[in-house]
């Protein structure tokens, strides 16, 4: 207690070098994971000791796309998390207005059912959703797979737009009526563009969580539609650290830029949103 | 008339709500249903009930060793989120040089994929990886590299870094919508910074702090893919259910129960957790 | 030593390339209730800031009771402070809110109670301790303040525009009520704020700033009565403002006459005064009379045309044009009405009419 109390007071006290001490341990063990992982993918009998390669490759990136087929998983991927965020967000317009805007006895309720998912932990769903899909014979289909991922994606979806929407201005409707504007025109040229912003953000999160989803793949992927992520996962089982490296970097790409985006178009704070009702 | 106009109102709002219906129905609870029913089942069949998959795992000494296995990783991982999350909240406030960075560093883990992070820390940790070779670089009297990849404290580890976010944001959001006043207040009224920080922070970010690490707290007991890869022997609740389907043939039922007992064990905690965060919030 | 509570001392404060404070030089004696007085923006907070501890000066030195506290934390500085959104501790109760500042200290248990108690019953408060400060309305919440900040009999009380947040009926009644509290523990204050209104009814001295600078000191009388800058006399109640020369000093009688377009206005003679330098002259509207045009003359009587009325409840605000050039506003009660068009003899008072240099 003595300690964590000297340790806090220092903490506040505002010692400035003890502070970036901590910001600079705290930066280095978020970033270092990735620089290893980048030095693992391009370097060559980087074995006992060594702090750095000795040798520089590009020979895992040829591995990886040789062998592994990259550009076809990562076709794959893409296709599936387009398809798994054009479904939430189809499935989050409506929903996520009819959430925000229109009274709704139990609206609570409704709302806690839908992020029920969220609070279940997705290998306990994704079993029933491996069983049933495998009846349907949606194994091993791109529709399959999104389908999978939508249901992590559409809580999701819901959840940002129902906020967006119930954010609307009243008045700005009334406005547009007043102005002359019939119900499809102020959907098109108020409503639209003004829900525009929770739409892309809406987009992105359901892009990211579908281009990163994991488990639910496992359980449904087949050999045709196999995601980076599982491949991933396959070759570090297979123990090829320096092509799984190599693809992980690939695999980060669209991270960073995702998490550019993010950092220019919404708040961070709103990667954990709309949980306050909890 | 009023009664029509009222009836039509109701059948555009349910006509509205029905996709999220459905994909509640049909990708949730019909799946969940479909896990319980098959939980009942015997192995490899389907007619007959029977309740011999939950007794067969329970009645192991196994069963014990995986469900502290999970809780405790998850907990502990929930607990070192705080701890860090209040000391990183509570500098990145104060808008030093370069708080912008750190504030997008915050979120590395949560939008880059969960099996990189794993596997840059499995090097980074590893054996021959910089962690070991910076410790015996600077502490001559280590000679062996300290083993933290698959270890319970090294999952932990991994576990925090990985889902920490959650609270580091819903706590650095609570304490910067904190009224600069109140401190003020408090500071002329004769509290030091400890007494401000225990008196008045602390209690008034509380709910901001619990309702992240409950967030946390979710996604490290689900955690799935970090185990597998990293996990080892040590092998949490969701590795068990998943290594059940990986045999062949595939034990459906078995993965199930396992899979049942998991999601009404983090029911029945998330449920005392919120009944806390509520008495704390009123 | 000196007879000054507060002391700031050649108090200067930057924030980057503004000065907030220029040079800062303010005593407040003991027992006394000062107000800084001054538009927003004008530094009246960054000065309170200083006696706080909240801003460091930049230059120069703040003492409170003698000691230089220019270097010492808020926190042992033994003042109390009500803030202007009420800044109670939204997470304890009312009697809690009170208990803070004690139980900081280290005060037992039962002694806690006691004053607690006691500063309860003095703000009428007492039936609402159990209260979290969301349940109680704004006037109630800044009497809270008030006795989370008296509680301890700190040296010094320091009000930030303690009253803003309220309705104005309420901000009237809790003027009186502030004043009583401070009168009764015969403690020292400081009192910001930007309303000239509560600034006068309260005060035993105000201070008036502007642009970082300190413009006047004095009683509220004194600040009213014959400001030393247009700009207080623009920022303190209503005037009028005449441009002239001075055309002679009778300094035996303590009077000057200033010639304003013709006009030969007697004022009351100013230190600074000579004859055939300019002249701003300054009348407030309710120290001239109206009356109808067959009024005989006298000092300072003109005639004059209404050239517009503003019907005010209790009084009524004309324009009146004086010869061809010169528009005065006037404003008398409504008993009498004069229309307009109509010609009025106006009178102003020589004895309130007065010069800045």
């Amino acid at each position: 207690m003595n300690l964590l109390r000297i340790y806090v007071k220092s903490i506040l006290r505002g010692r400035k070098v003890l502070i970036y001490t901590f910001l600079l341990c705290f930066g280095l063990i978020i970033y270092v994971p990735f620089i290893v992982i980048m030095l693992r993918s391009v370097g060559k009998n980087w074995f006992g000791r060594l702090w750095l390669p000795p040798e520089l490759t590009l020979d895992w990136y040829r591995w990886a796309v040789e062998v592994t087929k990259i550009f076809r998983i990562t076709l794959n991927t893409l296709i599936i998390a387009v398809i798994a965020v054009a479904i939430s967000t189809l499935i989050g317009i409506p929903t996520g207005w009819a959430l925000g805007r229109r009274k709704i006895p139990g609206k609570e309720l409704l709302m806690a059912m839908i992020l029920l998912p969220r609070m279940i932990p997705p290998i306990a769903y994704a079993l029933g959703i491996a069983q049933v899909f495998y009846r349907l014979h949606l194994v091993n289909t791109h529709f399959g797979v999104a389908l999978a991922h939508v249901a992590i994606c559409a809580p999701y979806a819901i959840l940002v737009l129902s906020a967006t929407i119930e954010g609307l201005d009243e008045r700005v409707l009334e406005a547009s009526a007043v102005c002359g504007a019939n119900r499809f025109k102020t959907f098109f040229h108020v409503i639209l563009p003004l829900i525009l912003p929770g739409i892309l953000t809406s987009i992105i999160f359901t892009f990211t969580a579908s281009y990163n989803e994991f488990t639910l793949t496992l359980m449904t992927y087949g050999k045709d539609t196999v995601t980076l992520p599982v491949r991933t996962y396959l070759a570090i089982g297979e123990g090829y650290w320096e092509v799984t490296s190599a693809m992980s970097i690939i695999l980060v790409i669209p991270s960073i830029f995702v998490l550019f985006m993010i950092q220019r178009q919404v708040t961070p704070e709103k990667l954990v949103g709309g949980f306050k009702g909890l | 008339m009023r009664r029509g106009s009222k009836l039509r109102s109701t059948g555009v709002t349910l006509s509205l709500l029905l996709p999220g219906l459905a994909c509640f129905f049909g990708l949730f609870f019909y799946p969940m249903m479909v896990t319980v029913v098959r939980s009942l089942r015997p192995e490899g069949s389907d007619t007959g009930w029977t309740l011999v998959n939950y007794i067969s795992f329970l009645s192991t000494a196994k069963a014990r060793d995986v469900i502290v296995l999970t809780f405790t990783l998850s907990l502990s991982a929930t607990l070192l989120s705080i701890l860090f999350s209040v000391a990183l909240a509570l500098i990145l406030r104060k808008k030093l040089g370069g708080h912008r960075f750190f504030r997008l560093t915050m979120i590395i883990p949560r939008v880059v994929p969960g099996l990189i992070g794993a596997l840059g820390l499995l090097l980074f940790f590893g054996s021959r990886g910089w962690f070991n070779l910076l410790v015996m670089g600077v502490f001559p009297f280590v000679e062996k590299p300290i083993q933290i990849n698959y270890t319970v404290p090294g999952l932990i580890l991994f576990y925090t870094w990985l889902y920490f976010p959650f609270t580091a944001l819903t706590t650095l959001s609570a304490l910067e919508s904190l009224d600069p006043g109140i401190e003020e207040a408090a500071d002329v009224a004769g509290a030091n910074k400890w007494h401000v920080l225990r008196y008045v922070i602390l209690p008034l970010i509380m709910p901001g702090i619990l309702a992240g690490s409950v967030l946390t707290f979710m996604a490290a007991f689900g955690a799935f893919s970090i185990p597998l890869i990293a996990g080892g022997n040590y092998r949490p609740l969701s590795v068990e259910i998943y290594k059940q389907i990986d045999l062949t043939p595939a034990r459906w039922s078995a993965a199930s129960a396992r899979a049942m007992i998991m999601a009404m064990l983090q029911v029945i905690f998330l449920t005392i957790y919120m009944r806390i965060l509520r008495r704390r919030s009123r | 030593m000196n007879d000054y509570m507060i002391e700031l001392r050649d108090v200067t404060k930057r924030f980057g390339s503004i000065v907030a404070n220029n040079r800062i030089n303010l005593g407040i004696r003991r027992g006394e209730l000062m107000t800084l007085l001054g538009p927003s923006g004008c530094g009246k907070t960054t000065s309170l800031r200083c006696i706080t501890g909240h801003n460091i000066p930049d230059e120069g030195k703040v003492f409170i009771d003698g000691i230089d506290v220019t270097d010492i934390p808020t926190h042992k500085r033994e003042l109390g402070m009500v803030f202007q959104n009420f800044a109670l501790f939204p997470h304890m109760t009312v009697f809690e809110n009170v208990e803070f500042p004690l139980m900081i200290r280290g005060i037992n248990k039962r002694e806690r109670e006691e004053l607690v108690e006691e500063a309860l019953q003095l703000i009428r408060m007492k039936e609402y301790e159990s209260h979290h400060p969301r349940q109680l309305s704004g006037g109630q919440q800044q009497r809270v303040g008030l006795a989370r900040a008296l509680v301890y009999r700190p040296k010094v009380l320091l009000l930030d525009e303690p009253l803003s947040n309220l309705d104005a009926k309420l901000r009237e009644e809790m003027r009186f009520e502030i004043r009583d509290l401070i009168d009764r523990m015969g403690i020292t204050a400081v009192y910001v704020t930007h309303d000239q209104a509560e600034a006068l009814a309260l005060s035993d001295r105000v201070a008036v700033m502007n642009r970082g600078k300190i413009e006047q000191i004095g009683t509220p009388t004194e600040i009213y009565d014959s400001p030393q800058s247009r700009f207080i006399a623009d920022f303190i109640g209503l005037s009028d403002f005449l441009e002239g020369t001075v055309s002679s000093i009778r300094s035996d009688r303590g009077t000057a006459i200033v010639k304003v377009e013709g006009l030969e206005i007697q004022v009351v003679a100013g230190p600074n005064m000579e004859v055939g330098k300019r002249a701003l002259l300054f009348i407030r509207p309710n120290n001239v009379e109206l009356f109808n045009k067959t009024h005989k003359g006298g000092t300072n009587t003109f005639p004059g045309e209404v050239e517009k009325i503003t019907y005010l409840g209790d009084r009524n605000d004309y324009r009146i044009k004086l010869g061809s050039n010169i528009r005065l506003r006037v404003q008398s009660d409504s008993k009498v009405r004069f229309r307009v068009g109509e010609e009025v003899k106006i009178c102003i008072l020589p004895d309130q009419c007065r010069v800045i240099v």
